[in-house]
C-alpha cells in the first residue's frame, strides 16, 4: 500500500533521514520506535508530505506522492494523521471538528456527516461531548476526538505521531485502547510511539530507527525478545 | 468664599469668551465633525489597504509581495505629518480635492501599513499545528485559511485593530498642517481670536480624551466577549 524508496530529508545542512526503504502492506500495523532525534517523526510526516522529502520516492497505492505535488490534497484525503499535540480546532465544537473536512472536502451533506461523526464518537466513547468545545475536554478526550476526526475521512491509512506523549499517565490507556480497536478492525497504521508494551501488543512489525535509518526491523517478538544489532539492544535495555 | 467666587467668575468669563461669545463653540463642533469624518474614512481605507497588503504578503509567489514590504517599511519609517504634507502639497497638488478627502486618503494610506502588520501577526500567532491538522485532513491551503486560521486569527486581530483606530483618531490632530479645520485646529483658531490658550486647548484635550476613553471601554467590553467564547 505504501512503498518508500531511498527517502532522504535535510533540514538545512542536517541530514535527518539518510535513505529509508520500506513497504507497508494493507491492514498492517507498523510501530516505529527509537531514540529521540532518530528521525521517526520526520519519517512519519513525510508520509503525508507535511515534510517534503529532499530525495527519494513515496508511492501510495502505486501513485507517487512526490511526483504529484499538485494533487496533494487528493492524496492526503486517504491518509489520516493524529498529532502529539492533538491540534483540535479550538473555535469549533467537537462535532464540527469532525464534520468540517467531510463536508468541505468530500462534499458530504451535513446530516450524513453528523451521523457518521456521532457513530465515530460512539466508537471512541465520547457521544456526550459532541456539543462542547475542545477546551472543556481532558487530554485523553481530545486525542480520542482527534482520532475520530481523522477517521471521518475514511482514510486508507492512519499515521500516529506519538499520540500519547503529551498525555498525563492516567490518560494514556484510554487512547491506546481506541488505537488498538482500530488495529483489530484491520486499519492500516503507522504509529510512532514510546509505549513499548503497546507496540509489542498491537503491531505486526516494528521498525527500530536510529540516526536517520531503519536500523533493525522485524516482528515484535523478534525485536523485543531477541534483538540482533547492538544499538537496538542498547536502546531496549534502557526503555524496557 | 470670595476666593472661590473669584475663580468661578474667572472661569465663567473665560468660557464665555472662548465658546459662547460669537458662537465660537462652533469652531469645536465643526472641527469635531471633520475629525470624526477623517478618522472613519481613513479607518475604512486603512482596513481595505491593510487586507490587500496582508493577502499579497502571504502569497509568497506574488511579485507584489516585495512591493508590499517596501510600502510597509516606508510608511512605518516616516512621520505621518510628513506623509500628509507630501500627499497634499506634492502628490495631489494639482488635483482639486476637498481637504477632508485628502486627509482621509493620507491617514488611510498610513493606517493601512499598520493594519497589514496587525493582520499578519494575528495570523502568524495561530499555532502551526492548526495548519498541519487542516492540511492533513485534505483541506486545501485556501480552505484551511478560511475555516481554521482566519476565525482564530480574528480574535487576535480585532482588539489590536481597535487600538489602531484609537491611535488614528489622535493622529488626525495634525490635519491642521494642510489647513484642514479639524478639532485641534478649532481650538487653535479660538486661541488666536481670544488670546486665551488655556480654555480652548484644555477643552480640546478633554474632548479627545473622552472619545478615546469611550472607544477603549467599548473595546475592552468587546474583548471580554471574544474571550468568553473560548
Amino acid at each position: 500500500m505504501i512503498k518508500v524508496i531511498d527517502l532522504h530529508k535535510y533540514f538545512g545542512d542536517l541530514e535527518v533521514l539518510k535513505g529509508i526503504n520500506t513497504e507497508i502492506k494493507k491492514g498492517e500495523v507498523v510501530c516505529v520506535i527509537g531514540p529521540s532525534g532518530s528521525g521517526k517523526s520526520t519519517f512519519l510526516r513525510c508520509l503525508n508530505l507535511l515534510e517534503i522529502p529532499t530525495k527519494g520516492e513515496i508511492l501510495i497505492n502505486g501513485v507517487s506522492l512526490t511526483d504529484n505535488m499538485k494533487n496533494l490534497d487528493e492524496l492526503r484525503k486517504n491518509v489520516g494523521m493524529v498529532f502529539q499535540q492533538f491540534n483540535l480546532f479550538p473555535h469549533m465544537k467537537v462535532i464540527d471538528n469532525i464534520t468540517l473536512a467531510p463536508i468541505k472536502v468530500l462534499k458530504m451533506n451535513k446530516e450524513e456527516a453528523v451521523s457518521r461523526a456521532m457513530e465515530l464518537l460512539g466508537k471512541v466513547g465520547l457521544t456526550d461531548k459532541a456539543n462542547v468545545y475542545p477546551s472543556k475536554l481532558s487530554g485523553g478526550q481530545k486525542q480520542r476526538v482527534a482520532i475520530a476526526r481523522a477517521m471521518a475521512m475514511n482514510p486508507d491509512i492512519m499515521l500516529f505521531d506519538e499520540p500519547t506523549s503529551a498525555l498525563d499517565p492516567e490518560m494514556v490507556g484510554e487512547v491506546l485502547e481506541v488505537i488498538k480497536a482500530l488495529a483489530y478492525e484491520g486499519m492500516t497504521m503507522v504509529i510512532v510511539t514510546h509505549e513499548m508494551g503497546f507496540a509489542r501488543e498491537v503491531s505486526d512489525r516494528i521498525l527500530f530507527m536510529d540516526e536517520g535509518i531503519i536500523y533493525e526491523e522485524g516482528k515484535p517478538s523478534e525485536i523485543f525478545n531477541n534483538p540482533q544489532r547492538p544499538r537496538t539492544k542498547e536502546f531496549l535495555s534502557k526503555v524496557l | 468664599m470670595d476666593f472661590i467666587y473669584s475663580i468661578y467668575r474667572l472661569l465663567s468669563d473665560k468660557i464665555y469668551f472662548a465658546f459662547i461669545k460669537e458662537d465660537r463653540y462652533m469652531y469645536l463642533v465643526d472641527g469635531w465633525i471633520i475629525s470624526i469624518q477623517v478618522t472613519v474614512f481613513a479607518a475604512l481605507l486603512g482596513i481595505a489597504i491593510g487586507l490587500l497588503l496582508a493577502v499579497v504578503k502571504f502569497s509568497r509567489k506574488s511579485p507584489f509581495a516585495q512591493i508590499a514590504d517596501w510600502y510597509i517599511s516606508i510608511i512605518r519609517g516616516t512621520p505621518v505629518v510628513v506623509q500628509l504634507t507630501i500627499i497634499y502639497y506634492v502628490i495631489l497638488a494639482d488635483v482639486n480635492l476637498p481637504r477632508t478627502i485628502v486627509a482621509s486618503i493620507a491617514f488611510g494610506i498610513n493606517s493601512g501599513a499598520y493594519v497589514a502588520e496587525i493582520i499578519r501577526s494575528g495570523i502568524q500567532a495561530v499555532d502551526k499545528g492548526q495548519t498541519e491538522a487542516g492540511r492533513s485532513l485534505g483541506l486545501s491551503e485556501g480552505k484551511t485559511m478560511r475555516y481554521i486560521i482566519i476565525p482564530q486569527a480574528i480574535k487576535n486581530i480585532l482588539p489590536a485593530l481597535g487600538n489602531e483606530f484609537i491611535v488614528l483618531l489622535k493622529e488626525t490632530s495634525v490635519s491642521g498642517y494642510i489647513a484642514l479645520n479639524d478639532l485641534t485646529k478649532g481650538g487653535t483658531l479660538i486661541r488666536s481670536v481670544t488670546y486665551d490658550a488655556f480654555t480652548p486647548l484644555l477643552t480640546v484635550a478633554y474632548i479627545y480624551f473622552l472619545m478615546t476613553a469611550m472607544l477603549s471601554a467599548a473595546l475592552s467590553k468587546f474583548e471580554r466577549r471574544l474571550r468568553s467564547s473560548d
